[in-house]
């Protein structure tokens, strides 16, 4: 398999910011409150990653950046022009890149904004979750909805044209009626780009703790398919094109990093707990904040709070074929998990994400991926999944059907069971 | 050993009485185990009888007690399970004795179990050493138990121990009594060997081994035996003693208890019951051997994946070597495919076995709700054993259907008659009798926490308590009550069968058969809770509850309409892609497709949970 040269070159760049002022109680993130002290010679930890992976990695570009979190925002502009400079110094950004920042409403001031336009950033994508003052309480946000709504213009008058939000449905005790209420408030903002996220209730947090206890209901699933239905109803009047099971975007506003993630094309993420898929491996980092810190040549503050919590990370099993760059920043640096994208696994992985998208997989595609159709590797599922109205095809390829989209797990995990029993030549 | 230096004895006492930590108490007194090596409970080697502080397999261990007379003496204690499912065993174990101690917990005073062993003990012909234990806990009531004892089984004050395991208390004085009461074993050592086997084990290196007792004549190491049953003759290996490791000792003589490894490699060869005699010399008879119990539960049980039945066929073989009472044929079933219908001896040992099955064999299982076996008398003349519901002929074919009855024991505090009344007689149960275990104390009887205790006596039908009898006691008594049973006949009942539909199709394993007055309620309950433990599918699934054809109860399994990961970004990738390939897995474990719809284990254990409404009242 071969792909145009500028691919290899040109990645999508992540870099975690793992502080948060607060930690939501939904929230499974690798991200941590009461650990500030540690953001100085955590940032210099950042700019001395890139620096490493930019002389590993020489002559690769940043097609994207994304900076996020935790909370990106939280911390200060200079420290975030840093680490924009230690990026672009390594991985300079091709033209038009685009370059993300995630904000929580409180962060967000004019100088604020104004400090992030001049580190580079072109984009903020916007953590409001509900427009509800209530919701927002149960959720542990800090901000209102009437400062996610002057947030959101600071924003604008700012500079920044190019806006996103995020919020969740399906939460508990949330009527239909205050979902709709939430779309309308949305709308009105005018965002080029809104990611509306179906709440799962993680394993280990504490609402998950909650529902357990009894304390706050159980959130209903039929409830939440309602929602998502009038969601979608609502953008596609507004002019929204739904190109993500949970994202949509005025044409040509789509993420450019996200859709990275979902082509299965290569990324680089930076801090702890990221994961990159580079050289047909997927890695990622260790995920304690101090660890990481430490595995990059840095002291950890001498501090109650700051020492070094639970042991040093193990050193992973590395797969035969790690290639040496990766090997590199496991023997010396923060990557402690490494996995190789065999051709089964990336076959399954290319279907389970790209079925995300409204365009689905495309034939094109991935007939220059894998030398093959569609259907000389999946007839029988293709056909099983179209006789349960779950997909459609064409010429182009193969996409979820409208009511696909609610049950993209039934359709995802026939691909990747399917692509994963299949033998392919390594 | 001098034959009049030796005591055989076991310790029977009802669950939780605290027979194990005094067995314990006994091993380190008599330095059979030194301190160091003491873990608690050594007798349950079984890591469930430690887990459940239950025993589950007979055990034997030698002790040496030097008497007050100087002299050295051999005692060997028998460990017997003490639930009554396991009676078997008990009455294996009380075979080889002259004695037993009869162990009442000092806070809780006789127990349900603690009247069904002594009157086996009785039958046994053993000697009684009444012992009430646990005297050092707060809530010890010595003098209650004991005025309960005298009063239940006519005990005097002189001949009732009191002793505690925890602290040793009281442990001296039980081995002098041991020594003085308990009787020599009789037997004839110039006689021709008759040993009786009273448990057996496999050993990997050793073969088949054997726990017996010699009755009359002696062994040695390297004689040719002969199984009298089995008539196979292989030669002693080894011959020795638990304590509680294995000993060598080349001989066994007259009254003994010990093992001999027969380097037999199947266990049939040498069952539990049979007698060991000398090749060269035989015995003109056998011992007599024990009745063989006769199963009463009986539950379908299968592998989860098809491909694990001959797995399941071997790990139920080898349980059923050292468990004679456990029964198993295969059967097969249109919804779980090909398994066996197993009899157990009651809901403990069916619980006990499954457990063993998962753990020591690895296997997954689905079990169906437990049934009792049906007399059915057809309209041709003929009776069929119908221990399967889906193997029950049609109703026009039959004539009249028996079911078991069991005569069960309660004992409980009198302030909780009037609730066990209450859900005996809902159950269909008849009260046969109620006896005071000691007067009424008339000058305080508004004091509950003295309030006297008593005896219930009913018969119920077996089928009424094999589900949920024994929770519902505990909760209706705040755990106060204990329970005992024994089979007594068959009656002609109003039964019905009651058949199960998933999205139209009868599923065969969800059948059940019960009694016409509240088939309905049950159905209607069973469906209900088949709704929730069925998974949505991708489109709605009725479920149907049916009494002979017409249908009673219905639920819709409502289509799923959302099942979809949210949120996939770069960092997700691997952890989504195997939460996705679970998924896909998680279907085909713990679940059998019926048709399309995945049901899992739980649905067919539903029954378990259904509740006796009072149809006759409203």
């Amino acid at each position: 398999m071969t792909r145009p040269a500028i691919e290899q070159q040109s990645i999508g760049l992540y870099v975690h910011i793992p502080f948060c002022e607060t930690k939501c109680p939904y929230c499974d993130f690798n991200t941590y409150s009461g650990i500030e002290r540690l953001i100085p010679v955590y940032v210099d930890a950042l700019c001395e990653e890139l620096r490493r992976w930019a002389e590993l990695f020489p002559s690769h570009a940043s097609r994207t950046v994304f900076l996020g979190g935790g909370t990106p925002s939280y911390l200060p502009p200079g420290d975030l022009k840093r680490v924009m400079s230690a990026l672009t110094g390594g991985f300079p950004l091709v033209a038009d890149a685009e370059v993300t920042l995630e904000a929580n409403p409180g962060d967000v001031t004019q100088e604020r904004a104004s400090g992030w336009l001049d580190a580079g950033f072109n984009r903020v994508s916007m953590g409001v979750q509900s427009f509800d003052d209530e919701l927002l309480t149960l959720l542990g946000r800090r901000h209102t909805a009437a400062q996610a709504i002057d947030a959101f213009e600071v924003l604008r008058r700012a500079g920044f044209t190019n806006r996103s939000l995020d919020l969740i449905f399906g939460l508990p005790q949330q009527t239909l009626q205050q979902w709709i209420d939430s779309l309308e408030r949305t709308l009105e903002l005018s965002p080029n780009h809104v990611s509306l996220y179906g709440l799962q209730i993680e394993t280990g947090t504490p609402l998950e703790a909650f529902v357990r206890s009894g304390k706050v209901p159980q959130p209903d699933d039929d409830l939440a398919a309602d929602m998502y239905l009038a969601a979608r109803e609502k953008l596609a009047e507004a002019g929204y094109r739904h190109y993500e099971i949970s994202n949509w975007a005025l044409p040509g506003m789509e993420s450019q990093h996200n859709l990275i993630y979902w082509r299965n094309e290569p990324y680089l993420g930076v801090g702890p707990g990221a994961h990159s898929s580079m050289l047909k491996h997927r890695f990622a980092n260790m995920k304690s904040p101090r660890w990481y810190v430490r595995s990059l040549g840095f002291e950890v503050p001498a501090d109650g709070i700051l020492s070094l919590a639970g042991s040093q990370p193990r050193r992973p099993d590395l797969p035969k074929s790690t290639p040496g760059q990766i090997r590199a920043m496991v023997a010396g640096g923060p990557v402690n998990f490494v996995e190789q994208t065999t051709p089964s696994l990336e076959l399954a992985e290319t279907m389970m994400m790209g079925m995300r998208l409204d365009t689905g997989v495309r034939e094109a595609d991935f007939r220059a991926r894998f030398g093959k159709s569609l259907r000389d590797v999946f007839s029988r599922e293709i056909d099983q999944m179209l006789a349960a109205g779950l997909i459609e095809e064409d010429a182009d390829g193969i996409r979820l059907s409208f009511d696909g989209k609610l049950l993209g797990n039934e359709v995802f995990g026939v691909f990747v069971a399917a692509a994963e029993s299949m033998l392919l030549a390594e | 050993m001098d034959q009049s230096r030796i005591r055989n004895f076991c310790i029977i006492a009802h669950i939780d009485h605290g027979k194990s930590t005094l067995a314990d108490r006994l091993i380190q007194e008599t330095g059979a185990v030194s301190t160091r090596d003491m873990t608690a409970q050594h007798l349950d080697t079984m890591p469930l009888e430690r887990e459940r502080g239950i025993t589950i397999k007979a055990q034997a261990i030698r002790l040496t007690y030097k008497y007050d007379d100087d002299k050295s003496y051999q005692l060997n204690l028998i460990d017997t399970p003490g639930h009554v499912d396991f009676a078997y065993e008990v009455s294996r174990s009380l075979a080889a004795c002259e004695g037993a101690l009869l162990l009442v917990d000092a806070t809780q005073g006789i127990q349900a179990q603690t009247m069904a062993n002594i009157y086996l003990a009785l039958e046994h012909d053993l000697e009684i050493i009444p012992v009430i234990n646990k005297i050092d806990m707060p809530a010890a009531e010595p003098e209650r138990v004991a005025a309960e004892l005298k009063q239940a089984f006519g005990f005097k004050d002189a001949e009732i121990l009191f002793a505690s395991g925890k602290t040793g208390a009281g442990v001296h004085e039980l081995l002098e009594t041991i020594v003085h009461l308990i009787p020599p074993p009789k037997g004839d050592p110039g006689a021709p060997l008759q040993a009786m086997i009273f448990d057996s084990k496999y050993d990997q290196f050793k073969g088949v081994v054997a726990y017996i007792r010699v009755m009359n004549g002696s062994l040695r190491t390297d004689d040719r035996v002969r199984l009298m049953q089995t008539k196979v003759e292989p030669d002693v290996l080894e011959a020795g003693y638990f304590s509680p490791v294995m000993v060598k000792s080349d001989s066994l003589g007259v009254g003994e208890v010990g093992y001999v490894a027969t380097g037999l490699k199947n266990v049939r060869d040498c069952r539990v019951g049979d007698t060991l005699t000398m090749a060269s010399n035989p015995a003109t008879k056998a011992l007599p051997g024990y009745a063989s119990q006769m199963p009463m539960v009986f539950t379908g049980i299968y592998p989860s994946e098809g491909d694990e039945y001959p797995a399941l066929r071997e790990a139920l073989s080898k349980l059923q070597l050292n468990d004679a009472s456990l029964v198993f044929e295969p059967e097969s079933s249109a919804a779980l495919g090909f398994g066996f219908r197993c009899g157990f001896l009651g809901l403990l040992h069916m619980d006990v076995i499954q457990e063993r099955l998962e753990r020591e064999y690895d296997l997954e299982l689905i079990a169906t709700a437990p049934s009792v076996s049906f007399d059915v008398e057809l309209t041709d003349g003929t009776r069929i054993h119908v221990d399967n519901p889906s193997k029950l002929p049609e109703p026009q074919r039959i004539k009249t259907i028996f079911e078991p009855w069991v005569n069960i024991t309660i004992l409980t505090p009198s302030r909780y008659i009037g609730g066990i009344m209450e859900m005996v007689t809902l159950r269909r149960g008849e009260y046969v009798k109620m006896e005071y275990l000691q007067p009424a104390q008339s000058d305080n009887a508004a004091n509950a926490s003295q309030d006297a205790r008593v005896m219930l006596e009913y018969n119920i039908p077996l089928s009424e308590i094999l589900v949920d009898f024994h929770d519902t006691l505990k909760s209706v008594t705040s755990g106060y009550a204990s329970l005992d049973y024994r089979l007594i006949d068959a009656r002609a009942s109003d039964m019905v069968k009651l058949d199960v539909l998933v999205n139209h199709e009868a599923v065969d394993a969800l059948s059940l058969i019960i009694h016409r007055s509240y088939a309905e309620s049950q159905g209607r309950q069973l469906a209900a809770k088949l709704k929730e433990l069925i998974p949505r599918q991708m489109f709605q699934v009725p479920i149907q509850a049916a009494i002979g054809g017409k249908i009673v109860a219905r639920e819709n399994i409502s289509a799923m309409r959302k099942n979809v990961l949210a949120k996939c970004y770069g960092g997700d990738v691997s952890r989504k892609r195997k939460l996705l390939e679970k998924q896909a897995e998680g279907k085909k474990r713990r679940a059998k497709m019926i048709g399309a719809i995945e049901v899992p284990q739980e649905a067919f254990m539903a029954v378990l949970t259904l509740e006796r409404q009072q149809v006759s009242r409203h």
